[in-house]
């Protein structure tokens, strides 16, 4: 690789020579050469891509102008190369919008929009136009009718990839005979080698998209691929929302910053962000002037030596108002258990004001200033060599409160000692962010452990620190103003630090719109013919300011492949992952899940299961993470591991207790196989031993099993259908007794239809469990019978009819 | 038969009367739809009580049951139907088989279900069937493989045997080995004795000691060796001797907790034939000994107890069969000093030790001689 850096000894001409030969690189370009990051690394992927690109477009389109999709998609073999060409019946792109649209990388409405949406950077379908126009050398045909208008427009156009503009190599009016829509056709080099990437996409798209009506086809099939709808009702539709203070970061911070009209930080805070009122606002700067100014630790004061102070502080102001002003002070502060600088300040200038209006004299600034100063000395007096020392005592009372009652009570005293010393020695108005506190209180600690030969370990610390700072006030100093934030890298910090400390209201999620657990379901009853679905809706969390929902599906059995993995279907914003399965979070969530533990096979107990399933999962997010650009896996990001596993446990769970009953089932056939052998075996025996008739021993089978049994008795020409339910809970078995004969006397809980010479009794009992209840009625001579029962499973069953 | 006596022959029709009944409640339970099953007493520890009037121990009121209700319970009570049609056919035709026998013909039934997996299950399912029909197994015409158990003594008795019945004498008309005790013993007619006690003895050495050493003719003794648990048909002989000659049983065992069964089994009869206790056991039994006490006064060597012994040691000051002041008392002190001692200890005095002295002086502390 060429070495751009110039070196110590080499021609002094070297810098420039190279200089020459560096220049910008246009976004286009860079992508040509970098085709793989967008998904179009070869021939059969660039294909897959490219009608992932248009689709998702469609899709969008269509959704954001409320229509219900229908596309079509198809792929032709053209000479040495593939033609294909989507179709959507989407609200069309302006004539002056669809150069750029197609013909620019990077262009496009939803970069900078919170909403949930398939694409993002606008860069999907001007990159296959680039792969298209790169291997074919063939310009993009478009058409696009928007809606309302009478003709569509055409163009052809290429990328030009040195500017990154769009060149229309074609341009006109033509007549299109759908409403609306837009169409493009591009060729380029490419094999169907990713035939089923390409079909599992299109099948995958109609799972996650039941509103849609998709069409593929393409020369490998004999019948074009049709998804129906499964529903008409569209995805919710989606609102653009402002970031939320938890998810920027201090780049982005600085720019918002910069950009904002406002001019305090708290309109700033409440116009750009969202979930942010006045009362968050104003959390939010508390929390910013601690760590901007840090708090305030407050002292006791001694009443009279205040009062002293005070009143030596304060000249020709008359003896009463005087001992008016000092007396209050020291009444006041006495009365409070600690008083922080700012605090007095304050009591300072309401008793002056007290004062004015009482004595009618004037205590201007300077006396106010001198009385603050006077009373703040006497109670926060320490010199150690006079042997002043007002410090310790409040100290030690915070300290013993914070430490174990197992500590020495000299460790005790010699902790507050030290505090003091360096409290008096450090900043004048005994102010501290939590980090200096921390320093502080360490520094005391180490001195502690070090001269009293006493552990005071980082537990202890902790206490110390918290008691101290929850003790310590927040100052009421102006924050700094939007300008001065900006204009201070630490200062922005500082305020990041306290917008991610403050508990915000998650954003709102009317920006996202899940599948929602029942269309899950359908979809998936849609395409996978299998014998049980279940599916989990999770509530939105956040990350990184973005909200995002998560959703899992599960299907098992039926018609679904066993003997080997299940199928993961991924999906992010409602587009299917096709690409690197083992890169994506999702994957590893489901592998680290103990699958044994919901009735799936899982060889070594991780990894992923075995057996006829197939697990969906999607995530919903106005910005997912993936680790590339051509947005096949999902980032590892915690968070959205904790509620992929989540829901999957949660759909799993249902799974299980399938799978639990299913279980059970077979367990009962099982039994009741190996009874149905033992107990006629039995019943030879004793009929054998003690020479009588073979017993009947259907009864005594159905109360083993806690089956329901129904049994027909007759006499003469009474019918009796009797249902004995031996199960311990009640049952509703719908009889039908089909009888040859027309019945008579058939009571009016029962139904009687004929159907060519054909009577159909109709019967719905409910027989609370352990009880009997019994149909009669007569038909006259000879009839034959066949009931029919419904409602109850057939393991619980036993007819003997 | 010839050997066929009244007696046997009416226990012989009740038992059989008794199998076929059994069957037929399982017909009846079907025929009423309800699930055939077989109510058993509990056979554990904690539920066998003293009967006060027979003076032995028995089964308590706590049950279970075998019911079809289960594939397990099915299999049982499909296996009892199978040995009950077989014991009856037993019956009907005069013969006998051993419990062994029962385990290995089983393989021969039709059904694969009835056969049985183990011959614990089999031996088991005759006690059961022994349980719910009131009638013993050797009425059953089912014995063990094989009793072992001798007698020795100045008695006299008749025996039923296949080829006819043979009056015997337990000294003279045996060898150093002594009488053999059949299955049955209650084929054996007692005629004459000149005995004045019973002495039971758990090791074969120890009945060899006493009788090369003629205890059995100097004290008139009927020596009765257990080998081990005893049979039940040992047990049965020994409560014959003592009921109908009413002869003082005495029981002389090693002095550790596994030999303590032993005699608890001869007095009060054991926990899985306590629906035979009456039957079985002789409650007077008295022990002699190695009692923790000998241990102490004799001052004979000694083993450690093992962990296994100390633990059965305090099993049975809860089993109710020892609860009494003397088992409670030895069994205290054995915990306390930790040793335990063979028949063959009291070697260490002499080889005559035991019949010149320990034996004679404890049965007359315990009142016998």
């Amino acid at each position: 690789m060429t070495s751009f850096q110039s070196q110590l000894g080499e021609d002094q001409g070297i810098a420039d020579e190279l200089a020459e030969g560096q220049r910008e690189i246009s976004i286009a370009e860079f992508f040509e050469k970098n085709k793989h990051m967008l998904g179009f690394d070869s021939g059969a992927r660039g294909l897959v891509t490219a009608v992932k690109e248009a689709v998702d477009n469609a899709l969008d389109a269509c959704e954001e102008a409320g229509i219900r999709p229908d596309i079509y998609v198809e792929i032709r073999e053209v000479g040495d190369y593939y033609r294909l060409i989507v179709e959507d019946n989407g609200p069309g792109i302006t004539k002056e919008q669809l150069p750029k649209v197609f013909g620019k990388l990077l262009y496009g409405s939803r970069f900078h929009a919170r909403e949930q949406s398939r694409g993002q950077q606008g860069i999907g379908i001007s990159a296959a136009v680039l792969y298209s126009q790169l291997t074919s050398g063939k310009p993009a045909k478009i058409t696009s009718r928007p809606k309302g208008e009478a003709d569509a427009q055409y163009f052809e156009l290429i990328i030009d990839t040195d500017t990154n503009e769009p060149e229309i190599k074609a341009e006109r009016t033509t007549s299109w005979d759908r409403t609306h829509g837009t169409r493009i056709e591009v060729e380029m080099e490419a094999n169907m080698r990713a035939r089923q990437q390409l079909h599992d996409y299109i099948k995958h798209t109609a799972v996650v998209n039941p509103h849609a009506r998709l069409e593929l086809r393409e020369p490998g099939l004999d019948e074009p691929l049709k998804f129906e709808r499964g529903t008409d009702q569209l995805p919710a539709e989606t609102k653009e929302i402002r970031p939320h203070p938890h998810g920027v970061e201090l780049g982005t911070l600085i720019k918002m910053v910069e950009a904002t009209e406002s001019y305090s930080v708290s309109g700033f805070l409440q116009e750009e962000f969202t979930r942010v009122g006045k009362k968050t606002a104003d959390k939010v700067i508390d929390n910013f002037r601690d760590r901007h100014f840090g708090r305030e630790l407050g002292w006791s004061a001694d009443g009279e030596a205040v009062a002293e102070a005070v009143a030596a502080a304060v000249s020709n102001k008359g003896a009463d108002a005087t001992d008016f002003f000092a007396s209050e002070v020291a009444s006041t502060l006495g009365g409070r258990e600690r008083t922080s600088h700012h605090e007095l300040v304050e009591i300072v200038d309401e008793v002056a004001a007290a004062a004015e209006d009482e004595h009618g004299t004037r205590f201007g600034a300077t006396v106010r200033d001198n009385a603050v100063e006077a009373a703040w000395a006497t109670m926060t007096a320490y010199d150690e060599d006079a042997d002043e020392d007002e410090l310790t005592d409040d100290l030690y009372g915070l300290v013993d409160e914070a430490t174990s009652t197992r500590k020495d009570d000299a460790v005790v005293a010699g902790m507050a000692q030290r505090l003091a010393r360096r409290f008096a020695a450090g900043d004048d108005r005994m102010r501290a962010t939590h980090s200096d506190l921390s320093t502080l209180v360490d520094e005391a600690a180490d001195d502690t452990e070090e001269f009293d030969d006493a552990t005071f370990g980082d537990t202890a610390r902790e206490n110390v620190v918290e008691a101290l700072w929850s003790r310590m006030v927040t100052v009421a100093d102006d924050v700094p103003k939007v300008r001065e934030t900006a204009a201070d890298r630490d200062t922005a910090s500082e305020l990041l630090e306290a917008m991610r400390e403050t508990d915000i209201l998650a954003p709102p999620t009317d920006c996202l719109a899940p599948i929602t657990a029942e269309l899950v379901e359908a979809g998936l009853r849609k395409e996978f013919d299998a014998d049980f679905y279940a599916a989990a809706t999770r509530d939105a969390e956040v990350h990184g300011g973005d909200p995002f929902i998560v959703e899992a599906g599960i299907a098992y059995g039926g018609e679904l492949e066993d003997g080997g993995q299940v199928d993961l279907l991924r999906f992010a914003n409602r587009v299917p992952l096709v690409y690197q399965r083992g890169a994506c979070a999702t994957t590893d969530v489901v592998k680290r899940i103990g699958w044994r533990n919901y009735g799936l096979d899982q060889p070594g107990g991780s990894g992923m299961p075995n057996g006829p399933a197939v697990i969906m999962i999607h995530v919903a997010s106005t910005n997912v993470p993936f680790t590339s650009e051509s947005k096949d896996a999902l980032a590892n990001i915690p968070a959205i591991e904790d509620e992929i596993e989540l829901a999957v446990r949660e759909a799993a769970r249902e799974l299980k207790s399938y799978l639990n009953k299913r279980r059970s089932m077979q367990k009962r056939r099982e039994k009741q196989d190996v009874l149905g052998r033992i107990l006629p075996e039995m019943a030879d025996k004793v009929s054998e031993v003690t020479g009588r008739e073979r017993p009947n021993i259907d009864a005594a089978l159905a109360r083993i099993m806690n089956n329901v049994g129904v049994e027909r008795e007759r006499e003469g020409d009474t019918v009796r259908l009797v249902v004995e339910n031996h199960s311990d809970r009640t049952e509703n078995p719908d009889v039908t007794d089909i009888v040859s004969v027309e019945p008579a006397d058939v009571p009016e809980e029962a139904t009687v239809v004929d159907l060519d010479g054909e009577w159909f009794v109709k019967w719905n009992p409910s027989v609370p469990g352990g009880e009997e209840a019994t149909l009669e009625y007569t038909v006259a001579g000879d009839a034959d019978f066949d009931v029919n029962v419904d409602g109850i499973e057939t393991e619980k069953l036993t007819v003997n009819a | 038969m010839s050997a066929d006596t009244p007696h046997t022959k009416l226990n012989e029709e009740k038992a059989r009367e008794q199998l076929i009944d059994l069957a037929a409640e399982f017909y009846d339970q079907f025929e009423h739809g309800d699930i055939p099953e077989m109510t058993l007493p509990t056979r554990t520890k904690s539920n066998i009580v003293f009967d006060e009037e027979a003076g032995v121990w028995v089964y308590g009121d706590r049950t279970s049951t075998r019911s079809a209700n289960s594939v397990r319970g099915a299999r049982k009570l499909l296996k009892a139907v199978y040995a009950v049609e077989f014991l009856a056919q037993q019956l009907d035709e005069d013969r006998s088989s051993t419990l062994r026998e029962l385990y290995y013909l089983s393989e021969s039934w039709d059904s694969e279900e009835a056969q049985f997996t183990s011959q614990d299950e089999s031996n088991q399912l005759i006690e059961d069937l022994e349980i719910v029909s009131g009638v013993t197994r050797e009425d059953f015409h089912m014995r063990p493989e094989e009793s072992g158990a001798k007698v020795m003594g100045p008695l006299r008795l008749r025996e039923q045997t296949r080829r006819g019945d043979r009056d015997i004498h337990c000294q003279e008309d045996v060898g150093q080995g002594g009488y053999q005790i059949p299955n049955n013993p209650d084929t054996i007619e007692f005629l004459d004795n000149d005995a004045e006690f019973v002495l039971c003895v758990e090791t074969g050495g120890m009945r060899d000691r006493l009788v090369e050493n003629g205890f059995d003719v100097d004290y008139d003794s009927i020596v009765v060796h257990l080998g081990g648990q005893p049979a039940r048909a040992t047990r049965r002989l020994t409560k014959r001797l003592h009921d109908e000659l009413d002869l003082p049983v005495v029981v002389f065992c090693d002095g550790d907790p596994w030999s303590y069964r032993i005699y608890g089994s001869v007095a009060y009869g054991s926990i899985k034939s306590a629906h035979l206790s009456e039957y079985l056991a002789t409650p007077e039994a008295e022990y002699v000994g190695i009692r923790p006490q000998d241990i102490v006064d004799y001052d004979l060597p000694t083993d450690p107890l093992a962990d296994s012994d100390v633990n059965a040691l305090e099993s049975e000051l809860e089993d109710p069969r020892f609860q009494t002041d003397f088992w409670e008392e030895q069994i205290e002190l054995q915990l306390d000093i930790g040793k335990k001692a063979e028949q063959q200890a009291l070697a260490a005095q002499g080889l005559d030790f035991v019949t010149d002295t320990y034996l004679p002086e404890r049965l007359e502390e315990m009142g016998v001689l």
